[in-house]
């Protein structure tokens, strides 16, 4: 237990240190909601939302980040005086878990939207009571092809086969015609894996290139053998697309054969995390991007530095301040701003459902284009972002938007042009 | 046709840890006759420990000393209070009960560490050297070389000290040797230092060359029990070409299309053919 | 290598059947009344949060009811038993996916291909037993593993995988139990009906003829049983009910995932079947109910989870050592310690 108090110390520490830029200019007040500073004190209205905390990865910031803009809406008024009541629940990872805590939420609790879900078995384990009960999720974070292959699930980040594109796309555009062949890893979790890859291999060929997939087994991972089955396929361009602890023995595998000079190394956003330069070292100074789903946390605009003062408020000193933190800001904001305009005393399920799927333009400086809901059948309305190099011990954003050129995002652009989105 | 040389040698590391985790097991279960499942459980409380020291500002070789320390502490603790409450059960229990331990030490690592992204770092990491065309870490070399010392010290050990000859007198028949005054308990005891600090020097190196995840390195007991079925758990000769055959077929596996991708199923496959290898003629089980 | 002098606590000695001539027709005619009342009652009691709890704890009963089968009857050690649950899961989703079956007959499927791998499994042991035959069974739920982490679970899609390139389609669940609660009760009917398929086998010739391979192989020849046959059944049997298992596991979420059938499960398996005590009726029920009402009872009051594999493993080491017959067996000699209180030393009620 101590050694869990010093890592927790250790590692608030080391981030304060990192974020002391990004407080400095947070200094104002957060707003949230009415911004009133009156505490909502009237019948709670239940949201719930599933993140996994214990298992493989502490995969909840989320989560944690829709509880400190709950927090922040409570004390600014509410929804029009009444408060919402926020139940994060920890799903471990397990499906059968998380269809339980999805019945304990809809049906026990009464939660009229769940917000800020981040998990990699939710999608897939609630889809059914999802549907079944007509209750919109507006996640923070959707990783498997479930999570952006539904009505009712409308992530606000990107999810890792857009990221992994993006990234891929970014390389070509800083070197071109240098980018010909490209190999993108990723781990053998149903739905995740291949699919995650498929996105970049096939924007690539049809640049004319060849990519190649590989997945690999993440309960016994051997990063050499990886890294060596990688080089194998003589690419110009590596995609690391695994959760960040896996990627980590794979870059210092990469780095024991001296690879960083030999070719471009790159990873989609679940690298994204600003510890990351840190756990690679200094080996790969100016030498790795990683995409961003969502703009940098230092681009001191405006709803960034709200997000930034919200987590300082209302969080806690440990909560992660990383894309997945923004993502779940993000979802929590559309979903108060869009309970706001409802009539106080009409919030129901039902109700709420209707209004968030006609949720058609929500913008903000963390989002590089708008974002929307829609009642298309599915929803992978964030697929636009910038990527990020590894500098210094940091990770500095490399200027401009790229819109990731899918085939699988086809129908996406074409329900946005019914709504005006883009044209 | 892939070049296969860059895969037999970053094999040869990974095997070497296998190697190590498995004589531990072959000479538990011959001086003792218990199985050790909780074999990789202490490797990964070993290489936590070691993390941990290190975070914290330790000096890395105390750190290890401390890790390989814990693991056998613990080993010899379980060998002499616990596992001699279990002597008159089943040999099936007896290996039972040792997952009780590795269960146990499960749970208490996720609890205290979590299954958060870490990587044991040795200063063995940054030192490196060209071999027929593949960069070798100082790591890998260092891990091969440990595996065949400790096969080595262990093989002499047996076969030169008197602790050694009393272990085999053990393994031939326990009660016979029992009554011939050979004292149990205390090699036992020995056997589970031994292979308690086994697995706390193959845990250290597996969180190095690998990963340091309790879930990984606990269920890293898998590919060494199968080295030790391939060696019948007794002849260690044999264990060590059975875990060097296992690591380095996983790696050559990597590259071969098709295949690769079930290439961890390597340790299943081997175990499963020693086993039915060896009961290929077909004999009642006499009890 | 094994030598069987040595085993002195054989627990097969310690377990001799509980039934009394005279109580028996009162005893299951309260047994009766008693599961009809859970059946009708409980899913009405319970909220939504533990009624997918407790079906999950009915399909890990079933589970681990063909755990203590192999390992009462025959005295084997089987730790591939959620791997099969696995293979069930699997063929039951492909075949309600692929052909639009009832549920029933996706759930017989998944059944009939998993007794099929349990024979597999099961193969091995009719030339070892004991640690062997652990070790081997081991290996094959890693094997199973790897397998299904490679394929994952069909999700309605076309192919021999069935993966989905579109929105993944849940199971469809049997007509009569679309709801939770029906579906409850519907998993606790073919957890009475598992029990009664083995309860046949028990009080009939194979238990019987496995009474006798337990105790000596030898033995079992010279009267003349089938040694191949009773032990092959046995394990089909055993993996008959694991794919059952599997399938209500299946239809419970709608679907499974494919990092959800790890060897270590099969551990756990093993081990709460153990815990639970694998020598009673009982035995089974409790250890469906340690290996998923209680991590969801700590998950409710906001406990961390590893406390539950903490508590797993304290509770085996202890089974091991001091209570051969687990929590069953103790629950047995505390309700007899009880009687004997109340009702005079004879023990029983008169």
């Amino acid at each position: 237990m101590r050694w869990k108090t010093a890592l927790c110390t250790l590692a608030a520490m080391s981030f304060a240190a990192i974020m002391s830029g990004g407080q400095a200019q947070a200094a104002e007040n957060a707003k949230c909601g009415l911004s009133n500073g009156k505490a909502a004190a009237g019948d709670p209205i239940i949201i719930g939302g599933i993140v996994s905390v214990t298992g493989p990865d502490n995969f909840s910031s989320s989560g944690l980040a829709a509880a400190a803009y709950f927090k922040c809406l409570n004390a600014n008024g509410g929804i029009n005086g009444r408060p919402v009541k926020y139940l994060m629940q920890d799903d471990a990872w397990n499906p059968e878990q998380s269809s339980q805590l999805a019945a304990k939420l809809i049906r026990d609790q009464g939660a009229v939207a769940l917000v800020g879900n981040m998990s990699f078995v939710d999608c897939g384990a609630n889809q059914g009571i999802y549907e079944k009960e007509d209750i919109m999720v507006i996640a923070g974070v959707g990783v498997p092809r479930d999570c952006f292959f539904q009505k009712n699930y409308a992530p606000t980040n990107a999810g890792p086969r857009v990221s992994n594109t993006k990234a891929i796309m970014d390389l070509a555009a800083t070197y071109p015609g240098k980018i010909k062949r490209i190999v993108c890893i990723a781990p053998n979790i149903p739905n995740v894996g291949e699919w995650s890859c498929t996105g970049a291999v096939s924007w690539i060929k049809k640049q004319g290139g060849d990519g190649k997939i590989i997945t690999f087994d993440p309960g016994s991972l051997d990063a050499t053998s990886l890294v060596l089955e990688a080089m194998a396929f003589k690419p110009d361009a590596v995609s690391v697309g695994t959760p960040k602890g896996m990627a980590v023995p794979i870059f210092a595998a990469a780095e024991e054969q001296g690879l960083a000079d030999k070719l471009h190394w790159t990873g989609p956003a679940s690298l994204y995390n600003l510890d990351f330069p840190r756990a690679i070292g200094k080996y790969w100074d100016g030498k790795v991007t990683v995409d961003m789903e969502l703009k940098a946390a230092d681009a001191n605009t405006p709803d960034m530095n709200n997000w930034l003062a919200v987590m300082d408020q209302y969080g806690q000193k440990s909560d992660p301040r990383d894309t997945f933190s923004q993502a779940g800001y993000l979802a929590a904001r559309v979903t108060a701003e869009t309970l706001l305009k409802m009539d106080p005393a009409k919030i129901d399920r039902k109700s709420v459902t209707a209004a968030l799927r006609s949720v058609k333009r929500f913008e903000s400086d963390i989002l590089c284009a708008p974002w929307y809901v829609g009642d298309g059948p599915r929803h992978n309305a964030n697929h636009t972002g910038p990527v990020a190099q590894v500098k210094d011990g940091k990770l500095l954003p490399k200027g401009q938007c790229i819109d990731a050129q899918d085939p699988e995002l086809d129908d996406v652009r074409a329900y946005e042009k019914t709504i005006g989105i883009s044209n | 046709m892939p070049d296969f040389t860059p895969f037999f040698v970053s094999g040869l590391a990974t095997a070497a840890t296998y190697v190590l985790s498995a004589v531990g097991i072959v000479v538990l279960y011959r001086a003792s006759g218990v199985v050790n499942f909780s074999q990789g459980a202490l490797g990964a409380l070993a290489a936590f420990v070691s993390w941990s020291i290190v975070e914290n500002g330790g000096p890395a070789p105390l750190a290890w000393c401390a890790g390989i320390l814990v693991s056998t502490v613990l080993a010899f603790l379980y060998g002499r209070v616990l596992a001699p409450r279990l002597a008159f059960s089943d040999p099936v229990m007896r290996a039972v009960a040792t997952l009780s331990v590795a269960l146990i030490l499960l749970g208490f690592m996720g609890y205290v560490w979590g299954e958060l992204p870490r990587r044991l770092r040795l200063p063995t990491d940054t030192i490196s050297f060209e071999l027929i065309g593949v960069r070798i870490t100082a790591t890998r070399a260092v891990a091969f070389a440990l595996a065949v010392l400790a096969t080595v010290a262990v093989m002499v050990f047996l076969a030169r000290s008197r602790l050694g000859l009393q272990m085999r007198a053990l393994a031939n028949n326990r009660d016979l040797s029992a009554l011939l005054g050979v004292r149990v308990l205390r090699a036992d005891g020995y056997a589970w230092i031994i292979s308690g600090s086994l697995a706390g020097v193959s845990g250290i190196l597996l969180a190095d060359l690998q990963r340091l995840s309790g879930q990984t390195l606990t269920f890293a007991v898998i590919p060494a029990i199968s080295a030790a079925v391939i060696g019948r758990f007794s002849s260690l000769p044999a264990t060590v070409a059975g875990g060097v055959a296992i690591g380095v077929c996983e790696a050559l596996l990597t590259p071969v299309p098709v295949v690769g991708p079930f290439r961890t199923a390597v340790p299943f496959i081997f175990a499963v053919a020693a086993l039915l290898w060896m009961q290929r003629r077909f004999t009642f089980v006499y009890r | 290598m094994f030598t069987g002098e040595r085993d002195v606590t054989d627990q097969t000695l310690a377990y001799s059947p509980l039934v009394d001539a005279k109580r028996v027709r009162l005893k299951r005619v309260a047994a009766v009344v008693v599961a009809l009342a859970i059946v009708v009652v409980l899913p009405e009691i319970l909220s939504n949060y533990w009624l997918r709890t407790f079906i999950s704890v009915t399909a890990l009963a079933i589970g681990s009811l063909s755990v203590s089968l192999l390992f009462a009857q025959l005295g084997m050690v089987s730790l591939a038993q959620y791997g099969l649950l696995g293979v069930g899961g699997w063929f039951a989703l492909r075949i309600s996916h692929g052909l639009g079956v009832p549920f029933e007959l996706a759930l017989l499927t998944g059944g009939v291909v998993a007794a099929a791998f349990g024979l597999v499994v099961g193969l091995p042991a009719l030339r070892m037993r004991g640690l062997y035959l652990a070790i081997i069974t081991l290996m094959m739920a890693g094997a199973i593993q790897v397998l299904i982490s490679a394929f994952g679970f069909p999700d309605g899609g076309a192919g021999i995988l069935g993966k989905s390139t579109g929105a993944r389609i849940m199971m469809a669940r049997p007509q009569l139990a679309a709801t939770d609660e029906a579906y409850f009760r519907y998993a606790m009917v073919v957890l009475a009906l598992c029990y009664g398929v083995v309860f046949l086998h028990m009080r009939g010739r194979p238990g019987r003829a496995w009474a006798m391979i337990r105790r000596s192989e030898v033995c079992a020849l010279a009267g003349g049983v089938h040694i191949v046959a009773y032990k092959v059944w046995a394990f089909t049997l055993s993996g008959f009910l694991a794919g059952i298992a599997g399938g209500l596991l299946a239809g419970g979420v709608g679907q499974l995932d494919g990092s959800a059938f790890p060897a270590s499960q099969s551990i756990m398996l093993f081990a709460l079947t153990i815990v639970g005590g694998a020598y009673s009726w009982m035995g089974p029920i409790i250890a469906g109910l340690m290996l998923r009402a209680f991590p969801a009872l700590l998950n409710d009051l906001g406990v961390d989870g590893n406390i539950a594999t903490i508590v797993f493993g304290a509770g085996l080491l202890h089974a091991l050592i001091t209570a051969p017959q687990g929590i069953a067996g103790q629950l047995q000699e505390a309700a007899v310690a009880l009687r004997k209180r109340f009702f005079g030393s004879s023990g029983a009620i008169r």
